[in-house]
């Protein structure tokens, strides 16, 4: 890492093909290296658009992102290389075991040999799927995928982790397993970029959260700031509900 | 290069592990060069080996009629029926039985059609010698009906029609001279040999089909068909390919890939290697049943003994171009549906203005023009000039490099277009 600041944000704007109203719209945000940050925000508030631009799938409209020191702009290669991405959809390939799975990842991201072999072994067992490891993905349940889905972002060990939603439809032993395990990575100074719809998971895990709504970042800051901006000792949901309104989103 | 052994690996799992996908991409495409193969070649021994039926009646009880029919059955054109269902047909038999498809030809020859060519000529000497040359021809000429079944190509008709007309203008001209030489031998007091003698031929040709290096090739349908339908395999690849990637982006595993060190020309070149391994296998196969199963079949031996080298590398540059071709659908095709339905309707339309199914110089002008922009024509073309008319892979290299040059077009037109749907979409 560079600097301080794992990611920092400037003027970042995305307009969609056809769209008039900007998906992201000028964000300008730091944030600083080692710790879990929340991206909150109701459904098409721009979440996934932000994860998928800071991941180098799509290219901003506008704006400028650093990430790891790096120019999103013209050093993608690089930011590549520091980066683990665990996507909203299961992205594997379901002929494949999860072993040859995480053997393609891994080697891609530079892991080989015993040592790519070590931390496949030690994830599938952290994770529980060492005795279905040999097994076909496809045929996994959806607990399992998503669990295996992780692994496959965090197995070379990034620098920056983006999480899109990584507990969708699981349940609650699977939910644990995973929240205490990316604590644990953070706590090896991995920053974790994470978006999510369950509130109360982002209050306990994230060490600073930022609301976004039709593109803009409407609060952010430790939780403790946020109350304190908005003049509440409220959780989360009330001052999120406060914030971006009653109003059902598609 | 790690990176890329790796997508190798995933790539080669991914295909084997669709079982049933992989067997298609073999078994369809030799049941496909199998099928058309022994199709064309049936269609080349009807014409040749007795395989038109033809139901003949003959009331001619004379000479023209005889001649007729021994010409017809020494042809060997035809399988010829003089009854129908153990019956002798009447002339209304003989069209409705044409007409129902049961014959692709029905012939009748008229009672007394002999007697009728004597008389003709008779009157014709009689008019000759009187000195009568503005006298009309006195008599009926002589009809001999053919009837042909609707169903039967127009190629094959002209050709049939061309044959039996010949066999008669043949007789007739025999019978013609007989009665003069009767003629004038009765009319004159010094006898004169049959004129018949005077028709001896003298102008013949004789044909050869001839190839570079002064070899003579025997074309066949063998020789003809496995190049042009293996090539038309060899495109449907594009299908599978395409989908493949679309299925790809769809599960998002290539959104993953793109986060990771690797670009989408490096996933790219993966796929290529993969899939030109199973296209040149594919070749290989076919190639392999031309030579071994297809004498088996009773069909003629694919002959490629000496072209291995040109054959490999002009199936090489044929697999780069279908799978080029197929990496612009697959990254260009929102959905699988448009894949599919793109991929294997525009090979068709290749494979068609190519000259697959019909030879180039066959096609209207504007097809003619349209034609040598299809890489199934540029391949198609390399085929033919090695295992048809002996060329060697100095000769047809040009061809390779255009279908080298259309895969490397595809390929930028899918990375510029992958670069626009991340900046645009």
């Amino acid at each position: 890492m560079k600097g301080d600041t794992a990611i920092k944000i400037r003027d970042l704007t995305r307009v969609y093909r056809g769209n008039s109203k900007p998906a992201v719209d000028k964000v300008n945000m730091d944030i600083p290296e080692s710790l879990i940050f929340g991206l909150l925000g109701p459904n098409g508030a721009g979440k996934t658009t932000m994860i998928r631009i800071l991941c180098g799938l799509l290219a901003p409209t506008a704006g400028e992102v650093t990430i790891g020191g790096f120019s999103l702009r013209h050093d993608l290669p690089s930011i590549r290389r520091i980066i683990g991405v665990v996507p909203q959809e299961i992205a594997l390939y379901p002929s494949l075991t999860a072993r040859e799975n995480l053997t393609v990842f891994g080697g891609i991201c530079g892991l080989n040999g015993s040592e790519l072999r070590n931390r496949i072994d030690k994830w599938l067992n952290i994770f529980g799927l060492e005795k279905n490891q040999h097994r076909q993905v496809g045929r996994y349940s959806g607990g399992m995928k998503r669990r295996l889905n992780l692994i496959a972002g965090l197995l070379h060990n990034p620098q920056i982790l983006f999480l899109d939603e990584p507990t969708v439809g699981v349940d609650v032993q699977s939910k644990k397993v995973i929240i205490d395990n990316l604590m644990e990575i953070n706590r090896g100074g991995t920053t974790i970029v994470y978006t999510s719809h369950y509130l109360e998971e982002a209050e306990n895990l994230c060490s600073y959260l930022a609301i976004i709504d039709e593109g803009r970042i409407i609060t952010r800051g430790t939780l403790h700031e946020i109350r304190k901006e908005n003049n509440t000792e409220s959780d989360l949901e009330n001052i999120f509900i406060k914030l971006t309104g009653k109003d059902l989103r598609d | 290069m790690r990176v890329i052994f790796k997508l190798i690996y995933k790539d080669f799992l991914v295909l084997i592990r669709d079982r049933g996908g992989l067997a298609m991409l073999f078994v369809m495409p030799m049941a496909l060069v199998l099928i058309m193969t022994s199709l064309q070649d049936n269609t080349f021994k009807s014409i040749n080996e007795s395989g038109i039926n033809l139901i003949l009646m003959n009331n001619d009880t004379d000479s023209l009629g005889t001649a007729i029919e021994a010409e017809i059955i020494r042809s060997n054109f035809f399988k010829v029926h003089r009854e129908i269902s153990g019956q002798k047909p009447t002339g209304q038999d003989v069209k409705e039985a044409v007409a129902s498809g049961n014959f692709q030809i029905g012939m009748v020859i008229p009672a007394n059609a002999t007697r009728q060519i004597r008389d003709r000529v008779k009157h014709n000497m009689d008019n000759l010698f009187s000195g009568d040359t503005a006298a009309q021809a006195g008599h009926d000429s002589v009809f001999i009906m053919l009837y042909i079944d609707p169903a039967t190509k127009n190629s094959l008709r002209s050709t049939l029609q061309g044959s039996i007309r010949e066999y008669a203008a043949r007789v007739e001209s025999r019978i013609v001279l007989n009665e003069l030489t009767r003629e004038i031998n009765t009319r004159l007091m010094m006898p004169v040999a049959n004129l018949n003698q005077m028709k001896q031929e003298t102008v013949f040709y004789r044909e050869e089909y001839v190839a570079r290096g002064n070899k003579t090739v025997i074309p066949n349908s063998v020789q003809h068909n496995v190049p042009a339908w293996t090539l038309f395999a060899m495109f449907f690849i594009v299908i599978p390919f395409a989908s493949s990637m679309i299925k790809e982006r769809e599960d998002g595993s290539l959104s993953r890939l793109l986060t990771m060190p690797c670009s989408y020309g490096t996933i790219m070149v993966s796929k290529i290697l993969v899939y030109l391994v199973v296209c040149f296998l594919q070749f290989v196969l076919i190639m392999l049943m031309g030579v071994v199963l297809f004498p088996w079949l009773g069909l003629p031996a694919l002959m490629v003994t000496g072209h291995l080298l040109s054959l490999s590398v002009m199936a090489v540059a044929a697999a780069l171009a279908a799978i080029g071709y197929g990496i612009s659908i697959g990254t260009i095709a929102r959905t699988h549906q448009q894949a599919a339905i793109f991929a294997s309707i525009s090979v068709v339309i290749l494979a068609a203005i190519g000259g697959i199914w019909v030879p180039v110089f066959m096609m209207p002008p504007l097809f003619r023009s349209i034609s040598v922009v299809s890489p199934l024509n540029w391949g198609l073309n390399g085929f033919y000039d090695i295992l048809v008319r002996n060329a060697g892979l100095a000769d047809v290299v040009r061809y390779g490099i255009w279908m080298l040059l259309f895969s490397l077009a595809c390929l930028i037109i899918a990375l510029y277009y992958h670069r626009l749907r991340r900046e645009l979409s």
